[in-house]
Parts: C-alpha cells; structure tokens; sequence
C-alpha cells in the first residue's frame, strides 16, 4: 500500500501510510490503541473505503472493486476479526464452516475441513456448542479456525491472542507460523510483547496513524 | 454445478429457519397478505362483472330507427351512407323485415304461432347505429325523427347505457386504484416483515459477506422467506375465493339471472391463480428490496 490516507468525519485515521508485505511473508502490526491497525486492516479487506492512496492486495487495486469481483477478493483472504464476528445462533461447527458453505462446498467436504481445523486449535470438543458458550479465548480461536479453514492466500488477524493466556497465545501464534509456512502471508496486529519479542519476525510499527518503524527483526518496546 | 446446487440447499434450509424462528411474524404477514388478496379478488370480479355488462349491452344497437314500409329503398340507402360518414358513429346496420321477423321468431319461441297465422309481417325494417361515442346520439336522434318520410320511429336505449358507462369508468378507476393500494399494501407488510428479520441479522448479513459469500446467497433465504409469506397468503385467499364462489356463485345467479355476472369456474380459476402469482411476486420483490441497503459491505 502505497500513501493511503484515511479519516473518519474529518478525524485522520491513517495519514499517508506506506507498506509492502511479499507474498508468504509473515510481519507483526503493533502499536497503542487508536495507532491505525484495524482502520489498516480493514482497508486492506476492502471493509472500509479510505481517501486517496493506492492499495493493492494479491495485485487487486482494492478502490477498483466492485461488484461480484468483492466476493472472489475476499475469498482469498482469511480474516481473524478483533471482535471475533461470530454469527452467534450457529455453533462453533457451522461458525467455522461458513466460508466453505458460502463457497457452496458440499456437507461431506464441509465436515472433514472443519474436524481437521477444530483439531490444530483444540476445539474437537466444542463443535455442538454456541458462542456465547465459550470462553473469550476460545471464541478466538473460532475465529481463526474460521479464517483458515478456506485456505486464503492472504491471513489478516486482529489480536489473535487477545484475552488468550499466555501457554494457549505460544499454540495460536505456533499455528500461524504452520499456516504461514504453507505459503500464506501473515499479517498480525497484536499489543503481545511477550510474543513479538520472542519470535523475532518483522515487526510495522504504527502510531497516530503513521508508521514509526519497519524493522526485519523487530523488538516491543513501549517507549 | 454441484456448488450450486449446495448453495441453493443452503439458501433453502436458512429460509424455512428464519421462517420458524419468527413463526409469530411470518403468521401475521400470511394471514394480513391473504386478507389484501382476498379484497382484491374480490374488486377485481366486481370489476370484471361491470365491465362485460358494459360490452354486452354495448354490443346492442345504441339506435333503432324502424323504417316506414313505404319509404323509398334508395332514399334509406342514402341515409345510411350518409351516417356511416358522421362522426362517433361506430356501425349502421339495415334489419329487414324478414330479419326483424326471423329476430322476433326466434327471441319469442313460444308464440310462434300467433305469428305464423298472421297473413303479412307486421314488424318494420330497421336501421341500426352501434355507435362509438354515445354522447352525440341524441342530436341524431332528434335529426332521424325529423325524417317523417322515411322513419316511423326512433328508439333510444340511452339513459340505460349512459349509466352503465359511466358507472363503469367508475368502477374501473375505483378498482384500478384499489388494485394498486391493496398491491401496495401487501407489499409494506410482506417488506415490513422481511425488513425485522434482515435488521435482526443484519451482523450475520455482514460476516456473511465478509468471508466471501455473494450477494444471492446472502439475500436467497430472505427472498424465499419473502415469496413463501406471498405464496401461503396467497393459496389461502385462492382456497377462500373458490369456496366462496362456490357457496356464493349459484344464489347470485339465481337472483339476477339477466346479468352476465362473471362467475363461470375459468374466471375463478383464472382468479385464483393470479392471486398466487401475485403474492409470489409480491413476497419475492418485497424482500428483494429490504435486503438491499444491507449487502453494501
Ligand atoms: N468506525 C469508526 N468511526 C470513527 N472513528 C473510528 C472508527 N474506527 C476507528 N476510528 C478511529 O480511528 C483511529 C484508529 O482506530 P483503529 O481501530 O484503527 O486503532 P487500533 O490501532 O486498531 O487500536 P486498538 O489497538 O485499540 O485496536 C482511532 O482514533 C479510532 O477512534
Ligand atoms: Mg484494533
């Protein structure tokens, strides 16, 4: 992405920002609260419209989309969204079939997908249950079972590891180094400095809306 | 192929859900659906009864002006010409008196006889005016009546036909705007209906689309749920209009015999179906349009 600008009623979200991210790369977004990383993230699924700028995701120009070409964009793009978004009158199973049933996958194929993601995120057990019936930490996990399950090119994730404990954030983030290294590029908004600085991966830093650094090997630091 | 099919079992399983999840709403929009379609088939059998008395009596003469059996043939000739040229004028017709009689014969089947032991005929020769705008009959009815040589006398079925017409154009804009109203009506309600669902899962709508499902898959269950509201009212009001025809139909006929009501079992199967379709289509565009704002995600 490329100069992109984004305000919302007049306040700037996002103030000529500019990244690159290869294909199959895996980089960490961290920054305070209200530094940009959602607005950034949202633009990038083309959730959220932004003022001027070039954004190009998997070499779509994402302020070109329109119509039916918005589903077949999303569809490879996996999401893990900072508030979950989990339909909550569908069970963990269903929840996490969606993507497969939204691409009209047949209930056999559906079943085998979903008992295999349930498996890498500990959940077999959980599959006839509600959101609502699960922990916060499980319904993230949910949430990225979800975004994996269609095998995206691309995998956005908003504080995966949120209100995760630390043991069960190592496995999630574990997962997404595995996913990552099947040829997916990452991109992880997280405040995990635990994390960060245990894995020593690039790390795009953002504040007010701007990117403070962009390190290959990046640390936390709060200063 | 397959994955549509998927899908479409899909949009099918979600629809007859959302149904039975808001069983109370669905019953209400069915029942008040069935109640508009019922009061319009009902104005458009009203509608329908006046209009083919207006043709049927139309199809008779506006004008008889019976010919005197002296009158010269050319002279009549003349005339005749001459009105088929007048403005408003539809069609002139000459009814002999061999006609007028075999006319009579037929109509009065009963008194043959009186008729047969007559020596001569006794009915005129006439000549007829279907006309296409009545308002200027009576100028000409005035006019023929003044032709003493010719005509014996004229005849006017005016006032009967004015009325008729007049009642007609009535009844007609009446039906048309209750058509319309009615139409609107059901409309509202089925959208109104469909509007609560979508708003209720308005957040489903946008993870749906999110994570990468089109348009149709997201709007499918809600038009189905939409065109099953239309279709069950519908059928109902059609079950209705067929036994109230049935109940309703012979003692109408019995009472007013001399008016083609519109009451055969074409017109009412006819009816029937009609209703069903509009209550599909109507079920169908109401949720169609109170998806729409949703899907801009
Ligand atoms: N829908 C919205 N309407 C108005 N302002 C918004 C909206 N979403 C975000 N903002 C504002 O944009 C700025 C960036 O928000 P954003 O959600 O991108 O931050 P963030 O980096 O994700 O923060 P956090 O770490 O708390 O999740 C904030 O100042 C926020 O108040
Ligand atoms: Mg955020």
């Amino acid at each position: 992405m490329q100069g992109v600008t984004k305000s919302y009623d007049g306040e700037p979200a996002l103030a000529d920002v500019s990244i690159a991210i290869a294909r199959g790369e895996f980089a960490f977004l961290i920054g305070t609260n209200g530094a940009g990383k959602t607005t950034l993230l949202r633009i990038l699924l083309r959730e959220e419209p932004f003022d001027s700028g070039v954004v190009l995701v998997n070499g779509v120009d994402v302020s070109r989309i329109r119509g039916a070409a918005l589903t077949k964009f999303r569809r490879r793009i996996g999401v893990v969204f900072q508030d979950t978004r989990l339909l909550p009158n569908a069970t963990v199973r269903e929840n996490v079939g969606l993507p497969l049933q939204v691409r009209g996958r047949a209930n056999r194929e559906i079943d085998v997908a979903v008992d295999d993601v349930l498996g890498r995120v500990a959940l077999s057990d959980k599959g006839e249950r509600f959101p609502r019936q699960l922990s916060g930490g499980e319904q993230r996990k949910v949430a990225l079972a979800r975004a994996v399950i269609s095998k995206p090119d691309v995998l956005l994730c908003d504080e995966p590891t949120d209100s995760i404990n630390p043991a069960h954030a190592r496995e999630i983030i574990g997962l997404l180094l595995d996913i990552n290294s099947e040829g997916v590029t990452t991109l992880v908004a997280t405040h995990d400095s635990e994390i960060v600085n245990n894995l020593r991966r690039r790390v795009i830093r953002m504040d007010a809306g701007t990117i403070l650094a962009d390190e290959a090997v990046g640390v936390f630091n709060t200063s | 192929m397959t994955a549509k099919l998927n899908v479409l079992r899909y949009v099918l399983g979600a629809a007859m859900l959302g149904l039975w999840r808001n069983r109370t709403m669905t019953l209400g929009a069915v029942v008040t659906t069935a109640v508009m379609l019922v009061t319009l088939a009902a104005f458009l059998a009203i509608n329908d009864t006046l209009n083919e008395m207006v043709t049927a009596l139309g199809r008779k003469s506006n004008l008889i002006a019976y010919v005197r059996d002296d009158a010269r043939p050319s002279r009549v000739t003349e005339i005749m010409q001459d009105l088929e040229q007048r403005p408003g004028v539809g069609e002139v017709v000459f009814v002999t008196k061999e006609d007028a009689l075999r006319i009579f014969q037929e109509r009065f089947f009963d008194q043959r006889d009186v008729i047969d032991i007559l020596q001569a005929n006794p009915l005129p020769a006439s000549v007829e005016l279907r006309m296409d705008d009545p308002a200027v009959l009576p100028a000409l009815a005035d006019e023929l009546r003044g032709m003493t040589g010719v005509f014996e006398s004229v005849a006017v079925p005016l006032d009967v036909v004015e009325r008729l017409v007049s009642i007609s154009n009535v009844s007609r804009a009446a039906g048309t705007a209750m058509i319309v109203a009615l139409t609107a009506v059901a409309l509202f309600v089925i959208a109104n209906t469909i509007r609560i669902a979508v708003y209720a899962r308005r957040q489903e709508i946008e993870i749906m689309k999110l994570v990468g499902a089109t348009d149709w898959f997201v709007r499918g269950p809600f038009i189905i749920e939409g065109a099953f509201i239309g279709l069950v009212g519908a059928t109902l009001a059609a079950v209705a209009l067929v036994v109230m025809y049935l109940q309703v139909a012979p003692t109408i006929t019995r009472l007013i015999s001399f008016l083609p009501i519109a009451t055969d079992v074409s017109f009412v199967r006819n009816l029937a179906v009609f209703i069903v379709l509009v209550g599909l289509v109507v079920g169908s565009i109401g949720s169609y349009v109170s998806v729409r704002r949703y899907l801009a995600v």
